[in-house]
């Protein structure tokens, strides 16, 4: 088990990361020698079967330089000019937190080192209906700060910092969710940027202070250094920089242009952030932490925050169209892309856990080549590829990690399935406290797969006794398990290992 | 553990090997040592009982370099002749390899580590095959280590006075090596190329010294390089290998792990490949980059099996698993620095698992009469002793078998080679022509009345041979003595 409570060094190595470029090449010749040789020299089986495995390694292929792409140069420096200084609205978002917490995060938002700022509580817990939304008025007159709180609702976060918009008027407006604590320096290592005109928006790492609590926090941490490493430090050479939708500063005239935070998608921050990028408006990623948030800490909270977060990106990916978006320039296009379609990967995770599964029941294959070939071409290229990414994760890159986005592929799915029949989610905030409870309805698809593995190795066993072919799949399958056992064991109830919560300063 | 009396904790790293050498030596003297003398121990025990002089003659033909054979001459000299005297040089070998394993380990990660080291190496059924075996592969492990010993020192020694010393180790070392087996020089590259791509680590003026030793390193062997192109027969040697595949590669490190297996074994253990990625997945854990020392240890192992594989693909076929034993302490490093960066408990699981598995292929690698390895030409000529008359004619073929034979068969019959192969005669093993066959089959057999065939080593020819005796005398015997080793008895004359 990791030390509970991880030195600031540790912390903040995900954020000065370089990339190893010699290898990005070597990765991409042999990402091109595997694919091709799997798709175009090795004999197919079952046409259906190669069809489905060709169509996920070309996720992979485009996953892979994409993100290679994206990580190439992380250390693009950005002009500011240190001396500039003007107004801001700091805005911070509450729909039903406790008020302790608000409390919390609205102490830090006064203690900010900077000349000129008013500070607003956003309470929907009206609209939200929440029993303790008059508690947030409550807490803004004792501070004696700004409270709006909606009385229509709509919109959700979008509709509650739309609505924050027209009774506000400073030219820019930092925004942080309700547990999202602020740094002194906050605005002062983010104002400078605007600066230059063209700067639309701002974006800090959306740093987790509960990381250590248990592995559920850890997993959603560990998960998020990949991409506010390298990823967003890449994105900021592109000006493709993502929009999270705390810690966070825009301006105001800006957010204005694209009529303000975007309502229609469940994803509001990233669909308004490229909605600035297609107006030709700059975005800035700052690689500093400046705010420490909270993850969620229990499996329900994870799942439905990867629910919201998929299902947004998703959105984007259908509703928007975005390689077709006027406006935006190509790596932008290449960008919101990449990002959008990580969800997706949930069905080529799936496709390939079931290639393992169709053989036991069926003995289809979907190439006809020795195992020990296959292992040739893959192991160095996959190897190289885990090199890569620890390498340009500063070695923050885990199991933990690799795990939770594998075993994530049925949130994705269910995602997908409610993006394509169009269900309407409801936006639900992240759940700042605990819940304990037996959780295993939602991996049953993890459960089922293990169960069919030890099923379906006895039928193939019984069919054709131990064979070369059948240890090849049950070791893909038992790969496959083992990393779903992840997910099913922090689903099980009272298996979250609950030390007493450490907070993490950075 | 911790009920233990208190000199064990004072002595545990002497006690630990200690116990791991007494470990080989007692395998070696009840088990190993019992085996049949192998064919290519034969050739070894041939080629050193000549003069020194014969004895250069005879290797610079062969695919290897002089220093063992040097060696075994003189230890023979000494000690006497005899299989068990011979094979105790490589016991002797593979027992100093194992400390210097745990200082290797030592020295890239720590005490524990260097004695899990120690530990893989002692139950390594590929290390405890060939620390039996009549050849040089013990020695060159234990250069191969302490040449590695050395490299690592280079870089991590500061004091000036101290790495002169270390220099000087390294030229030593190097020296002797390169006269142990030719793929040493794989070693030099890996370890080149691990200099070019770890500038940093290095001192200035390390360049300098380093292509300074292998000039020397040139000039000291370069007379041997002469004396073998001037006899120019190095490409006739026998047996002849096959261009290598991907089954290969990875054959090299199952063997190098759990030894010789029946090929169903060996199969079912190297499709469990995927496996491998899992414990890449297992590798990603939070903040733990690998040390120079694996990255070292990484480059040792894959460039000369790399290297191997490409001479091989694009030249001569010249890959063999024993040829690159100096791949194996390598592997057993990198495996160790993989573990080192699992949680305790995981990474308690695997190194015990490891140890299991290779300690279970070892008992049957050694007990198991299957093993493909096992040439047991004792037992065939232990028959032929008591079968073949005086009258009857012993063939053994392929020819160069012809050398384990010799030296277990004490009787009366003679012997002789398909294709007939005259040792006296400069030149390489004449071909296998099917045209000739009739012809030297009736020359072998004027006279006899029984003809003994003895097949191992199959080169390609050996089923149409064993056709040629079925279809035209009659068969009256068939014995089964190992893997790939069958007599046959014909009757020739009635």
């Amino acid at each position: 088990m990791p030390a509970l409570n991880p030195t600031k060094k540790d912390q903040k190595r995900f954020l000065s990361s370089v990339t190893p470029k010699g290898l990005v090449l070597l990765n991409i010749v042999l990402l091109f020698a595997y694919f091709i040789l799997l798709a175009f020299f090795f004999p197919t089986g079952n046409r259906i079967l190669f069809a489905l495995l060709i169509a996920g390694e070309v996720f992979h292929v485009w996953q892979l330089l994409t993100f290679l792409y994206t990580i190439w140069d992380t250390r693009t420096p950005v002009p500011q000019d240190a001396a500039f200084r003007a107004p801001v609205d700091v805005y911070i978002t509450v729909a039903g937190e406790p008020a302790e917490l608000v409390e919390e995060t609205l102490q830090a938002a006064q203690a900010m080192d900077y000349p000129d700022f008013t500070i607003y509580l956003l309470n929907d817990g009206y609209v939200a209906k929440r029993d303790n939304w008059q508690d947030i008025e409550a807490l803004g007159k004792r501070y004696g700060v700004h409270v709006i709180t909606r009385q229509v609702g709509g919109g959700a976060k979008a509709g509650n910092i739309n609505h924050a918009l027209a009774q506000t008027g400073s030219p820019f407006v930092a925004i942080f969710d309700a547990d999202h604590v602020p740094h002194a320096d906050f605005l002062l290592k983010t104002i400078p940027y605007f600066s230059d005109q063209k700067v639309a928006f701002v974006q800090s790492p959306q740093y987790y202070k509960n990381y250590a609590v248990n592995e559920i926090t850890r997993g959603a941490w560990e998960q998020q250094e990949l991409f506010f490493g390298p990823i967003c430090r890449g994105k900021n050479r592109l000006n493709a920089a993502t929009m999270c939708g705390t810690n966070m500063v825009i301006r105001r005239d800006a957010l204005q242009s694209v009529g303000g935070m975007c309502e229609e998608s469940i994803a509001e921050d990233f669909a308004t952030g490229m909605f600035l990028h297609q107006k030709g408006y700059r975005s800035i990623y700052v690689a500093e932490v400046l705010a420490e948030g909270l993850a969620p800490e229990d499996f329900l909270s994870y799942y439905k925050q990867q629910f919201r977060w998929a299902r947004g990106a998703l959105d984007v990916i259908f509703k928007y169209h975005v390689l077709f978006r006027k406006g935006l320039t190509l790596p932008q296009r290449i960008q919101y892309l990449a990002s959008a379609s990580f969800y997706l990967s949930g069905l080529v995770v799936i496709m390939n856990a079931l290639i393992p599964l169709v053989f036991f029941f069926t003995g289809a294959v979907p190439i006809v080549v020795a195992t020990m070939l296959l292992a040739l071409i893959f192991l160095p290229y996959i190897f190289v590829t885990l090199y890569t990414l620890r390498g340009s994760s500063n070695f923050s890159y885990t199991f933990r990690s690799l795990a939770f986005s594998m075993s994530s592929f049925s949130i994705h799915l269910a995602a997908l399935w409610s993006v394509m029949t169009g269900t309407k989610p409801a936006f639900e905030v992240t759940s700042k406290t605990k819940l304990s409870g037996n959780f295993l309805h939602l991996v049953w698809i993890h459960i089922a797969y293990v169960a069919l593995v030890a099923i379906g190795l006895t039928v193939a066993i019984s069919r054709e006794g131990v064979s070369a072919s059948i240890m090849a799949n049950a070791a893909w399958a038992i790969l496959n398990g083992v990393i779903f056992l992840q997910f099913i064991r922090l689903a099980a109830p009272e298996r979250i290992d609950a030390q007493k919560p450490v907070a993490v300063t950075v | 553990m911790k009920n233990l009396p208190p000199f064990f904790y004072k002595y545990k790293i002497p006690l630990v090997l200690g116990a791991l050498m007494l470990f080989v030596i007692s395998l070696s003297v009840f088990i190993f040592s019992r085996q049949s003398l192998r064919l290519d121990e034969a050739q070894s025990l041939w080629q050193t009982s000549r003069s020194p002089l014969k004895m250069f003659n005879i290797i610079a033909q062969d695919v290897h370099v002089p220093f063992y054979h040097l060696m075994l001459h003189f230890w023979q000299v000494f000690l006497g002749n005899g299989v068990a005297t011979a094979r105790a040089l490589s016991m002797i070998f593979f027992i100093a390899a194992i400390p210097a394993m745990y200082f290797l380990g030592k020295l890239a990660y720590n005490k524990n580590a260097g004695l899990y080291a120690a530990l893989l190496l002692s139950v390594s059924p590929f290390m405890n095959w060939y620390g039996n075996e009549i050849r040089m592969y013990s020695l060159f492990t234990l250069v191969v280590i302490l040449h590695q010993y050395c490299f690592i020192k280079l870089y991590k020694t500061t004091d000036p006075a101290r790495r002169r010393s270390w220099w000087w180790a390294y030229g030593i070392v190097s020296l002797f090596g390169i006269f142990t087996h030719y793929f040493f020089l794989f070693s030099i590259v890996s370890q080149g190329l691990f200099y070019l791509f770890n500038r940093d680590l290095f001192q200035p003026g390390d360049f300098k010294k380093f292509l300074g030793i292998i000039v020397l390193l040139m000039i000291a062997f370069s007379p041997w390089i002469y004396y073998v192109l001037k006899l120019g027969s190095i490409s006739n040697s026998s047996p002849l290998l096959e261009a290598p595949t991907s089954v290969n590669i990875f054959n090299t490190f199952s063997q190098f792990l759990f030894g010789f297996q029946i090929d169903y074994v060996n199969t079912i253990l190297v499709s469990l490949w995927p496996l491998l990625v899992l414990f890449g997945f297992f590798g990603l854990q939070k903040n733990k980059k690998p040390s120079s020392d694996t990255l070292y240890f990484l480059t040792a192992l894959i460039v000369p099996m790399a290297l191997a594989f490409i001479v091989s693909i694009a030249f001569r076929p010249l890959y063999l698993s024993r040829y690159l034993i100096l791949s194996l302490p390598p592997l057993y490093m990198v495996i160790i620095g993989f573990f080192a960066n699992l949680p305790p408990t995981i990474k308690k699981v695997f190194q015990i698992l490891l140890v299991v598995l290779m300690a279970a292929t070892l008992f049957i690698e050694a007990f198991s009469a299957l093993t493909p390895v096992k040439e047991d030409y004792k037992a065939a000529t232990d028959y032929l002793m008591a079968n073949a008359k005086a009258d009857d004619a012993i063939v053994v073929s392929a020819p160069f078998t012809i050398y384990p034979v010799e030296y277990y068969y004490h009787g009366s019959s003679v012997l002789s080679t398909l294709p007939i192969w005259d040792r006296a005669s400069y030149g390489p093993i004449p071909p296998f022509d099917s045209a000739t066959l009739p012809q030297q089959i009736a020359t072998i057999s004027q006279n006899h009345q029984n003809l003994w065939l003895l097949l191992s080593y199959d080169q390609g020819y050996q089923e149409t041979l064993r056709l040629y005796f079925d279809t035209h005398y009659q068969r009256l015997t068939v014995m089964h003595f190992s893997p790939g080793l069958d007599l046959y008895e014909y009757k020739i004359r009635y």
